[in-house]
């Protein structure tokens, strides 16, 4: 036991389990403990003012805050009490009262309790909203796709969302349907007057005898994500049958104007919507063919289906978990598969406005090399090693620790110790034998850091919570407040001034073994990213030696010398591993830690032990799961 | 008193123009005239919300409890002076989930979250409230049409916790609207409108005509497709959704607020003063629509770490710039039409707070809440470290000093009844934080404009917490005068929950707990974020009757 999380979390958020003592390979990490405690679920826990690595407010693909859809909405405030509890983390572990919102909203047997790296479980089905609306992001997409439209002429040649509402799940409100209302109107404008968007929406003469009602069948399929019912055709036809009253004149290109406006404002464009009640053996909603198709694209694209999997849907060829995989590979390769997978790695590195990413600054009399114009190629070097891996090199999450492929340009080479002259403007791919994986690059080595000094407990904690996945309850109050030590004779480094600054009773319990030691090793570089072998201002030896905590208990170490050993030590660490897998259900399911989930990410996790696992076979996976395939039922 | 009597059998808006002078004639006509009813006379609340504290040792006048008068607002509030005679100060009331006092999480997450909602937030990594907050309660019984409150922002929209203090229930955030364009749609385009919406035409031509038939074709086929939805089983809340949407299904397809309708009123139901001529007045016409609203990228502003302040040429830069400046102005003129159209009546509006301000003589280098810090950064206490950094502030509390002022102005301008809509309303500026440094959220910096209709007392400072105590302004400006340690930036006492305020408006705008009055709001009221409410019941000392 440590006095880490221990101190901060309530004994309720814990329970036992096995720690599967074995699974590590690597022969320098040992296992102390047989039966060891471990965090039933983790969340995070932010740790102070806005300074810590915690961004709040993560998104999911599709551009929104997750947590208020569909279960949480239902479930009632269940998990207040833990929260009120004060001190942590683990509000809605499950077996603290368990229950949580989900089983709240589900008014069933309740949430089965389990732990994380469990395989040997069944999965859960949350509860999801059967009518969610396109969030603004998706909406932008599902327009592009629909009609070929990408910005609005009649409003700036701004995006189509930026009139829209801000994203919020509840409701529709006055300001949302009347903006729903507006952007309908210009975009049914603009398509017809536009040669070449025009056929997306109408492909005869609007004149011509039963155009229009042909129209709004084929149209309708595609704007719905499903065909129309015969009674959505006759609403439509009926509406057709009003065009003189409707319209200026009554000339049919004008009704095709306004039939495209109609279906732009319905409600089942606007809402992805999962109305199929028939039930499968389990007891569970199965889901049609045409919102399995929908599932997929939203999560993959965040975007309405294309041809091919539209045309699965019609020909009923996604009701097994192998048709779906079949499609699912098909749709990685696009383009819209990869920016989704940007967007993940961004939240996983908690990049965006009004981040440490964003806010990177230097004192630049002390680095008079560091300009803030290269913050944004310190984010896109970022960006375009894990799309390298996940693509390119088809990589699984090891190769992202260990990867030595790097972007540089001339601007960011000297940080890197590399003649910018060999360099252009552009980031070029190069390799960096000496920086293995995406957490010795400028990138995170800047953000997580002093203008003046490296942090290694901005970079530690970050390694230790968002990466490896260990739980660390908040500073007590006044933590952050407190000054850091000034150098002297005898606190020489860096290091030293942090480990003196920590010593505290209050402090050691997480910052020794926990938070430090990754940042310790990460002191190889200093506060722009450069190499240090001595402390800029003592010229004293750096020492990157540390033990690193690889799991809840501290018990299982790994020592190293430095950011390669550290690196090696993350990629097989199972916690890690759990960690990524658990970023990535809740960002494409848009649902963060919902404990029906953990089963799922469970197993998950333990296909990535196996060599040879890609990121690409994980994102695949997500779509095999059984709460991709069905809804829950009992609503 | 019948407050709903009298007054509303002659209620009608003029526009005096923000300088106090009357706008040109023809005066618009009456509300109840158009509704074909005697109408209620509506209260309003408008929550005018600013992040990051304020130097409160300038913001708080010397005066502790009584008359509050033009002589007494020197400093921050100086811009209040004009109507001082409107103005309630109540002095001692605390929001209840301070850092380490109710949860150990961020005190920003913390202090926003709860800010409306006196509820804790959520551990989980989207730190929501875990209640629905003020506006919602109020705007459920007080709107007219049951509708959600307008919840309004400068800056880029955000779905974070710490841009968000509207939540319509637990984990239910309710994000403001930052573009004003949008804002002026939901009032004025029905399908109705010519695809110029600020360009309206002539009143009921035929292409008016066609526009209405077209909106009740609109309404009859959405009200077909969710009328099938309910058919079918669903969650209790999917169902809620689907009776929200049809709830809008209204009258909103003629074109709310005239602009589209009858140039000498409004549609049908509407208020007459609700038109494109009002509109205009107020300084909202297409041009200047298009102005304040940005249409691309917003960001928070570049800062520039010591080095003289970027030169304002980059596009999210600028549009941040906007939005704070034009934008926020322009937020303020929809408030005033959308009172004056009574779509709703009840107001958020946010001035966000990580952002750098380079406008309007303001060319800093840090954002506000590294300001606020006294650090220029995210990092807490130490030394102080930006140059002159309280005069910064005080730049900052005073621009948005004048801002609420402008707000307060306006809304005075415009007459209703034998008042202004500023009387009929209760218009607060609420504080995220005390000091900016300290976090501290005791003695909170609350100014409230206008009585609500004659409920709140005018002209006054109140100290709730001990009328013959004093009361600790703070020591925001104690440090960094000249560099050295930051410290201890607080202050002490006004420990009055919040809570009794929100209970004290409750009443002022007429809601009541079915038919008696209101007497508690939000979920704790202690610091330590234990349910129940230990303290409950209005401040009397608050209102004029008491």
């Amino acid at each position: 036991m440590n006095a880490c999380g221990r101190s901060s979390c309530a004994a309720s958020n814990f329970s036992p389990v096995d720690s599967r003592p074995g699974q590590s390979t690597n022969p320098r990490v040992k296992v102390n403990a047989m039966n060891s405690w471990r965090l039933v679920f983790a969340a995070t826990v932010l740790t102070g003012c806005t300074s810590s690595i915690d961004a709040p407010g993560g998104s999911g693909p599709n551009g929104m805050g997750s947590g208020a859809t569909g279960s949480g909405a239902t479930g009632s405030g269940a998990t207040g009490s833990g929260a009120t509890g004060g001190k942590g983390s683990g509000a809605t572990g499950p077996g603290t009262g368990g229950s949580t919102g989900a089983s709240a909203g589900m008014g069933s047997g309740g949430t089965m309790v389990v732990a994380p790296g469990d395989t040997n479980c069944n999965p859960g089905v949350p509860i999801t909203s059967q009518i969610p609306r396109l969030t603004n992001v998706q909406y932008d997409r599902t327009i592009k796709d629909l009609l070929g439209l990408s910005t609005l002429s009649a409003a700036s040649n701004s995006v189509p969302s930026n009139l829209l509402a801000t994203d919020q799940s509840g409701g529709l409100t006055d300001v949302g349907w009347a903006a729903y209302k507006t952007v309908a109107e210009y975009i049914s404008a603009q398509v017809m007057a536009d040669a070449t968007m025009k056929p997306n929406f109408i492909a005869c003469d609007p004149a011509a005898p039963n155009c229009l009602h042909d129209t709004a069948v084929a149209f309708g399929r595609k704007a719905f994500r499903r065909p129309l019912t015969p009674e959505e055709v006759a609403a439509f036809d009926a509406v057709i049958a009003q065009g003189p009253d409707i319209t200026p004149t009554g000339a049919p290109a004008e009704i095709a104007e306004a039939l495209l406006y109609m279906f732009l404002i319905s409600p089942s464009f606007l809402q992805r919507e999962e109305l199929q009640e028939t039930t499968d053996s389990t007891g569970h909603n199965t889901l049609s063919s045409y919102e399995v198709a929908s599932r997929l694209s939203y999560m993959l694209w965040g975007s309405m289906p294309d041809a091919p999997l539209a045309k699965a849907a019609d020909d009923q060829a996604l009701g097994t978990p192998d048709q779906i995989l079949a499609q699912a590979t098909r749709m990685i390769a696009d383009p819209r598969t990869r920016e989704m997978t940007s967007e993940f790695h961004r939240s996983y590195m908690l990049m965006g406005l009004n981040t440490r990413w964003d806010n990177t600054n230097k004192d630049t009399t002390r680095y008079p090399a560091f300009n803030r114009s290269i913050v944004p190629q310190l984010q896109e070097e970022t960006e375009m090693f894990f799309d390298d891996v996940t693509f390119a090199k088809k990589g699984t999450f090891n190769d992202l620790l260990t990867s030595t492929t790097a972007f540089v340009s001339s601007a960011t080479a000297p940080f890197y110790g590399l003649d910018p002259s060999k360099f252009s403007a552009g980031l070029t791919a190069t390799t960096l034998s000496d920086r293995p994986g995406f957490l010795t690059r400028l990138g995170f080595l800047n953000a997580y850091s002093g203008g003046v000094t490296t942090s290694p407990i901005l970079r530690g904690a970050f390694v230790t919570k968002q990466i490896i996945g260990i739980t660390i309850g908040a500073p007590p109050p006044g933590a952050e407040q407190t000054p850091l030590p000034a150098a002297s004779e005898t606190l020489n480094t860096t290091r030293k001034r942090f480990e003196q600054l920590t010593a505290g009773d209050q402090c050691k319990g997480c910052h020794t073994p926990f938070v430090n030691p990754p940042g310790f090793a990460l002191e190889a570089f200093n506060t722009v990213g450069t190499w240090q072998t001595k402390d800029p201002d003592s010229g004293e030896p750096i020492d990157t030696t540390s033990d690193v905590a690889l799991d809840d208990t501290g018990e299982t170490t790994v020592h190293v010398t430095g950011p390669a050993e550290l690196m090696a030590a993350i990629a097989t660490a199972p916690l890690a591993k759990q960690q990524y897998t658990s970023k990535w259900v809740s960002y494409a399911y848009q649902r963060e830690g919902d404990p029906n989930d953990q089963c799922t990410v469970n197993q998950l996790a333990a296909k990535m032990t196996a060599s040879g696992y890609t990121i690409q076979n994980l994102i695949t996976d997500l779509t095999q799961t059984l709460s991709f395939r069905v809804r829950a039922a009992g609503q | 008193m019948n407050r709903n009597g009298n007054l509303a059998m002659n209620r009608r808006i003029f526009l005096r123009g923000v300088g106090g002078f009357t706008l040109a004639a023809p005066f618009l006509g009456s509300l109840n005239e158009a509704k074909g009813q005697a109408a209620a006379d509506p209260r309003r609340l408008v929550i005018f919300y600013t992040h990051n504290g304020c130097l409160t040792d300038k913001w708080f006048p010397q005066v502790q409890n009584g008359p509050l008068t033009a002589a007494d607002l020197t400093e921050t509030l100086k811009p209040l002076a004009p109507y001082a005679g409107k103005l309630l100060l109540p002095r001692g009331f605390r929001s209840m989930n301070a850092y380490a006092q109710g949860q150990t999480i961020d005190p920003h997450d913390q202090a926003c979250g709860s800010k409306l909602t006196c509820a804790p937030i959520s551990t989980a990594s989207t730190r929501y409230a875990m209640a629905e907050s003020l506006d919602h309660t109020i705007a459920k019984q007080i709107n007219p049409n049951k509708n959600t409150p307008l919840v309004l922002s400068v800056g880029a929209a955000s779905t974070k916790v710490k841009e968000v203090i509207s939540f319509q229930g637990s984990e239910m955030p309710f994000p403001s609207n930052v573009n004003p364009q949008t804002v002026f749609n939901a009032l004025t385009l029905g399908t109705g409108a010519t695809p110029t919406p600020t360009d309206p035409g002539p009143g009921m031509s035929p292409e008016v005509d066609y526009h209405v038939k077209r909106g009740q074709s609109a309404i009859d086929l959405v009200r077909g497709d969710l009328s099938r939805l309910q058919k079918l089983k669903m969650s209790t809340v999917d169902k809620g959704r689907l009776q929200n949407w049809l709830d809008l299904l209204r009258d909103t397809e003629v074109g709310v607020g005239g602009m589209t309708g009858d140039p000498m009123g409004g549609p049908t139901g509407m208020p007459a003063a609700c038109n494109a001529d009002t509109a205009t007045k107020l300084g909202v016409t297409a041009e200047a629509l298009k102005a304040a609203s940005p249409t691309g990228k917003i960001t928070g502003g570049t800062t520039s770490f010591g080095a003289p302040p970027p030169p304002g040429n980059n596009e999210g830069d600028n549009n941040l710039k906007i939005s704070f400046t034009q934008g926020g102005d322009m937020m303020m003129n929809l408030i005033a039409l959308n009172m004056i159209c009574d779509a709703n009546r009840v107001f958020v509006f946010l001035y966000p707070g990580y952002v750098v301000y380079n406008w309007d003589g303001m060319a800093f280098q840090n954002d506000h809440h590294g300001l606020s810090h006294r650090t220029g950064d995210n990092s807490v206490g130490g030394n102080c470290g930006v140059d002159g950094v309280l005069d910064k502030i005080q730049s900052i509390d005073n621009w948005l000093a004048g801002k609420f002022a402008k707000l307060v102005g306006l809304l005075d301008s415009i007459q209703e009844g034998t008042g202004t809509l500023l009387d009929s309303s209760a218009t607060m500026w609420l504080s995220e934080l005390s000091d900016g440094a300290a976090h501290n959220i005791n003695n909170l910096p609350i100014l409230i404009a206008g009585g609500a209709g004659g409920y709140l007392k005018q002209g006054a400072a109140v100290n709730v917490e001990n009328p013959s105590k004093n009361i600790d302004n703070g020591k925001s400006t104690s440090t960094c005068q000249n560099g050295g340690s930051i410290g201890n930036t607080g202050s002490t006492g006004g420990n009055v929950p919040i809570n009794k305020l929100y209970v004290t408006l409750m009443n002022a705008v007429g809601c009541t707990d079915g038919g008696n009055k209101v007497t508690k709001f939000g979920v704790m009221d202690g610091t330590n974020a234990n349910p129940g409410i230990s303290n409950p019941g209005e401040v009397s000392t608050l209102t004029s009757a008491g």
